[in-house]
């Protein structure tokens, strides 16, 4: 399956990636009129920084043996056998959150606005080049690549 | 190989799912008393009209087509034979296996309280058939009494009141949620349900109940002395697993059904997981247990180690909390407590010696799935120079060079 290759001394914590992922979800929105200050504008990716740490960039790694598969109550999370990626149906979510529990990585979160859905990341499935935030990163701190599962 | 799992729920299903996935040759026969699945955590939305049955399916509608299982709805286990290897059905078949898995959850129980067990309009909230029950009672009914403010009685509160009925929520303890709030946090939930019109009484316990002419209870008495009216009466006060259909059998069980760590029970080739083996009631664990229980009866030997169950979240009308662990230490003095919060947010750790042992996070709940990590593998984080509620996964940052999956450095 394809997953995002994290290089954590290369993240300089520009945040492209954030308003590249706020961005892709956001229709007919573009690098120069999204509006990072609407609560709609959500990232699925996060870069934590501090001073001991430096940057530390948060991606979903769709993992293996996804925990967020396994505590949803809904069916709403489920591992693509075909991609390997975790899809999220937000149609049948049932916003109880047992994924932003059981993710040992802290990656998911409610939405801000509604609190009824999950922010999750999608691979940007329906962009045919790949996730949008690996195509904004000056610093390939990011990168796609094919890993065995 | 012939698999039959009793039970539809989360660890029946995800065991048929695992199965699935690893040997699909398996021949699996799956029996529920049902005639539909549904996650019981979503009955309040089927109650509250938001959903409808199917919206509460948690599998795709054709789950059992789709993945060549033969599914026996409607059909209730009487007997197992665990010589002959066969469980006999209500409807008289035997239905012979070379694994089982029983995973019969469940059932909620009804107090020994005078009328409350004869009444005909108590009713659980543990499976749909429940829910169309309270649900045709809501078509007439006025006043609605829930008795027990767990997470259960919660749920039946808000789709009660979502139906426009006048709800009073009785409780022994005194706050609400008592196994996963602290009483700032039950307190913030308390008043969001009385805003929607709930009443509360807490402190106190149901004594007796009086019984119409129709057989209905409709007065409730309580150890205060007071007294409230009912139409329909929500019983909230616990389950226990379910498992009568073993009694004659030689499985051993003690108010649950006994398994080893690998999910077996006293008897080769039968396996048992969920609620029905008592050691967690939570939706997630269930999962995974059903999920081991499934790669075992494969003749792999994976053990349930990932047993912490003392996690929740709960979202009523917006407000999120995640809690996790002893919330609520005594005595308080030999625990470090600190709290952070504003006026939205709520957030309390517990702690002693360096190591978490519980938290309370009420408000904005992103990215705290890094904490129930922290608790469960008894972290030490005293060495860490920073305010405990700053802590994120970042501080334990790793990733495994090969597969790119994120680690814990500890």
């Amino acid at each position: 399956m394809k997953r995002i290759i994290i290089d954590r001394e290369k993240c300089d914590g520009c945040l492209n990636c954030n308003v590249a992922c706020i961005s892709a979800h956001e229709e007919g929105s573009n690098f120069y009129t999204v509006n990072l200050g609407s609560v709609d504008s959500e990232t699925r990716n996060f870069i934590k920084f501090d001073a001991k740490t430096g940057y530390t960039p948060i991606f979903c790694r769709h993992c293996d043996e996804p925990e967020c598969v396994l505590s949803c109550m809904s069916g709403a999370m489920e591992k693509d056998p075909v991609t390997g990626h975790v899809k999220y149906d937000e149609s049948k979510c049932a916003a109880c959150y047992m994924c932003v529990m059981n993710c040992p990585f802290g990656v998911l979160k409610p939405d801000n606005k509604t609190r009824t859905k999950v922010i999750k990341c999608d691979f940007c499935e329906e962009k045919q080049d790949g996730p949008s935030c690996v195509k904004a990163c000056p610093k390939q701190a990011i990168e796609v690549k094919e890993v065995s599962r | 190989m012939k698999i039959v799992i009793i039970g539809a729920s989360a660890a029946g299903i995800s065991a048929a799912k695992t199965i699935k996935v690893a040997e699909p040759d398996t021949q699996i026969v799956v029996i529920s008393k049902e005639d539909s699945i549904h996650s019981r955590c979503m009955l309040h939305k089927y109650l509250g009209h938001e959903r409808d049955a199917k919206g509460i399916n948690f599998v795709h509608e054709n789950f059992f087509a789709e993945n060549n299982i033969t599914w026996l709805k409607n059909t209730t286990v009487v007997d197992l034979d665990t010589d002959k290897k066969f469980v006999r059905t209500n409807d008289n078949q035997a239905i012979y296996f070379d694994k089982l898995l029983i995973a019969t959850g469940a059932s909620y129980f009804i107090p020994p309280i005078p009328g409350l067990r004869e009444a005909k309009n108590v009713y659980g909230f543990r499976d749909l058939k429940d829910a169309q029950l309270l649900d045709s009672e809501c078509k007439t009914a006025k006043n609605a009494v829930v008795i027990g403010a767990g997470l259960v009685g919660m749920d039946a509160a808000v789709a009660l009141l979502e139906r426009g009925l006048k709800v009073t929520v009785i409780e022994m303890m005194n706050g609400i949620m008592g196994l996963q709030l602290d009483e700032k946090s039950a307190e913030a939930y308390q008043q969001l349900f009385e805003e929607h019109g709930a009443e509360f009484l807490l402190s106190d316990k149901v004594t007796s109940v009086n019984i119409d002419e129709a057989g209905k209870g409709r007065t409730i008495h309580l150890a205060s002395g007071k007294s409230v009216c009912a139409d329909v009466i929500v019983i909230a006060a616990g389950v226990r697993p379910s498992f009568d259909f073993v009694e004659k059998s030689d499985i051993a069980t003690k108010n649950a059904i006994l398994v080893g760590d690998d999910l077996q029970t006293n008897i080769k080739g039968i396996y048992a997981a969920g609620d029905v083996i008592g050691i967690s009631g939570i939706w997630p664990n269930a999962m995974k247990q059903g999920k081991i229980a499934a790669i075992n009866m494969l003749g792999e030997k994976l053990r349930y180690e990932d047993r912490y169950a003392l996690k929740n979240t709960t979202n009523f009308y917006g407000l999120t909390t995640l809690s996790l662990g002893n919330i609520n230490p005594k005595p308080k003095e030999s625990f470090d407590v600190l709290i952070r919060e504003d006026r939205n947010n709520y957030q309390k750790v517990v702690m002693k010696n360096g190591i978490i042992l519980g938290v309370i996070i009420q408000g904005n709940i992103n990215s705290t799935g890094f904490w129930q990590y922290l608790i469960k593998n008894k972290i030490d984080v005293s060495g860490i120079d920073k305010d405990v509620f700053d802590l994120s996964y970042a501080d334990f940052y790793k990733v495994d060079s090969i597969s790119g999956e994120y680690l814990y450095a500890i």
